[in-house]
């Protein structure tokens, strides 16, 4: 819990911490020296939300005078020469940045297996997956090394990993938070998100890093809300719309019995649970409408990246030249393969067959979205079909329904750009599985405190995983 | 684009700048092969009636700026990731033929 961390060893404790499971999670991609920023603390009101808390930053992240990678090879030795608002905001409320966190290269993946750095290892089981993109940032809060660290979500790369670590993981409406100074994937589908052990710490979350922002001309110019103070937690009469479509694809029995046995405990609380079926044949085209989308803006968003504008040059006889050796010595095997699906959808033939097609059916699948939502204050199913995988595990069936829907369902929060939050619920053979909500566009509000509330019912707030 | 051989994507990947092994490009057209019929998917659903979808929102949230100088890097910051410099300029390949 934040508030913990709010005494004057909490700092170095953390980068003690942070050092000493490095070499069992691998979390860490590079270790910041904190003196500057303590002394910087002088000229700050004590009583700010993150005063004096060691925290991290997701390795897309820009902060003035740190090495900031993407996670990737290409980036190896990138000096950030400015801050992200984001950075900026939280500094200016005593957050102390320890370090940045490994993820999957420019967050494109969902296991954090493609970092420069190596996988990340899930604190539950090192045998298993941190889950990504944002993996790093998962597991040094699900730990206990941080009480709360900074993560991007494209797809569910916030809220997988935290169902999977057995933490809170938010990701609010589009354009709520700044994404000024943070490495795009994918720019109409790309958040800020970040996790806590709380929802309560959620909130304050929240309220620090949320507001308009000129520099990113697609952040809201929608009022912050005292999120934090907001919170009461009172179950009754809210309307959960339970996604069927998700639970019906689920094959694992046990999350199937603790979520029924979560949705008899709301329902004790007064709250009232109604199911609620999207469009199947929309559902089944989701995870392809996602990759089209998600590739396509990720290849124009990094073309940059060639050696003369970003990245590690390497030796050429001409700027072509440079050029390829650069990308291809820079991007790892997952990169290059989503850059060429990316650019088969931007192809000219494809352009109105593909990519068009795409945007189409997400328009589709967003109507469809809030026409549940008006029968309902959120949306709510399990998070993943089961606790995080195998490190080597790839049994995946990528045709079957659970993998086109129960694992990739929480793409409808980045579609749709409405806020979604993972909340723990459950362990699953001795691994977490968390639940997701997902409310209408900037009713964050009311989603974190519906998720507060299932909260007290679960009894899961601020439970950490300590090595040892 | 209709037939999807690997040297289809080494085509590809060559206009984007960077080189696929035979190895990899074998892999990407099996791996297509899934895609394809993921992308089929698509197909069944009726988008006559629909405008693509670019952005979550369309309420308007950009603006033209007055054109007033905020964010000043000194010459030092803006060479810092330059992998050769001289006499503060970057040093690079010739662009211009």
């Amino acid at each position: 819990m934040i508030e913990h961390f709010k005494h004057k060893a909490s700092v170095q404790k953390a980068l003690d911490k942070a050092l000493a499971y490095q070499p069992k999670l691998n979390a860490m991609v590079s270790f910041l020296e904190p003196t500057s920023q303590l002394e910087a603390l002088k000229a700050i009101d004590p009583s700010s939300p993150f005063y004096g808390v060691p925290i991290v930053l997701k390795d897309l992240v820009n902060m003035k005078g740190s090495i900031t990678t993407g996670s990737s090879k290409i980036l190896e030795n990138y000096v950030s020469p400015y801050d992200a608002t984001i950075t900026q905001k939280l500094s200016a409320k005593g957050a102390i940045i320890i370090g940045k966190a490994s993820c999957d290269t420019f967050g494109m993946g969902g296991t954090n297996m493609t970092a420069a750095t190596g996988p990340v290892m899930n604190p539950y089981d090192l045998t298993r997956m941190s889950g990504g993109s944002s993996g790093g940032s998962a597991v040094l809060v699900a730990s206990g090394v941080v009480p709360m660290a900074i993560g991007t979500d494209t797809g569910d790369s916030v809220r997988k990993p935290a169902s999977y670590c057995g933490i809170v993981g938010m990701k609010p409406s589009y354009g709520r938070i700044s994404r000024y100074g943070v490495i795009p994937y994918a720019s109409s589908l790309d958040h800020v998100g970040f996790f806590t052990t709380t929802v309560k710490d959620a909130a304050i979350t929240l309220e620090v890093l949320a507001g308009r922002d000129d520099k990113d001309m697609t952040s809201s110019n929608r009022p912050v809300e005292a999120y934090a103070s907001l919170l009461k937690g009172d179950l009754k009469g809210q309307r959960i719309g339970i996604l069927k479509n998700v639970i019906d694809s689920i094959q694992n029995q046990s999350t199937l019995k603790e979520f029924e046995r979560l949705c008899q405990k709301l329902e004790a609380k007064g709250a009232i649970c109604v199911p609620i079926q999207l469009n199947e044949d929309l559902m089944h085209a989701f995870l392809p409408t996602y990759y089209i989308i998600a590739n396509a803006e990720a290849t124009a968003n990094h073309s940059n990246l060639d050696g003369l504008r970003f990245g590690v040059q390497k030796e050429g006889d001409d700027v072509e030249a440079i050029m390829s050796a650069t990308r291809t010595a820079g991007f790892g095997k997952l990169l290059r393969k989503r850059f060429v699906i990316g650019s088969y959808a931007l192809f000219i033939e494809n352009q109105e067959k593909v990519f068009r097609k795409a945007q189409k059916v997400r328009r589709l699948i967003v109507e469809d979205l809030k026409k549940a939502l008006s029968q309902c204050d959120v949306l709510m199913a399990p998070a993943s079909s089961q606790g995080a995988p195998r490190l080597d595990d790839q049994s995946a069936d990528q045709l079957s329904s659970e993998y086109l829907i129960a694992e990739n369902f929480m793409a409808l929060g980045n579609f749709s750009g409405y806020p979604s939050i993972t909340i723990p619920f459950t362990l699953v053979d001795g691994l977490p599985v968390g639940i997701n909500l997902t409310a209408s566009a900037f009713e964050e509000a009311q989603l974190l405190d519906i998720a507060y509330g299932i909260e007290q019912v679960t009894q899961w707030a601020d439970r950490t995983k300590e090595l040892v | 684009m209709t037939q999807y051989t690997p040297d289809t994507f080494k085509l590809l990947a060559k206009q984007l700048r960077f080189e696929l092994s035979d190895e990899e490009a074998i892999d990407i057209s099996n791996e297509f092969e899934v895609l394809i019929h993921q992308m089929n998917l698509l197909d069944k659903i009726d988008t006559s009636k629909c405008e693509p979808m670019v952005y979550p929102f369309e309420e308007e949230t950009s603006f033209m700026r007055e054109d007033v100088v905020e964010q000043v890097f000194t010459q030092e910051e803006a060479l810092l990731n330059a992998p050769q410099k001289k006499n503060g300029f970057f040093v690079t390949r010739k662009v211009v033929l």
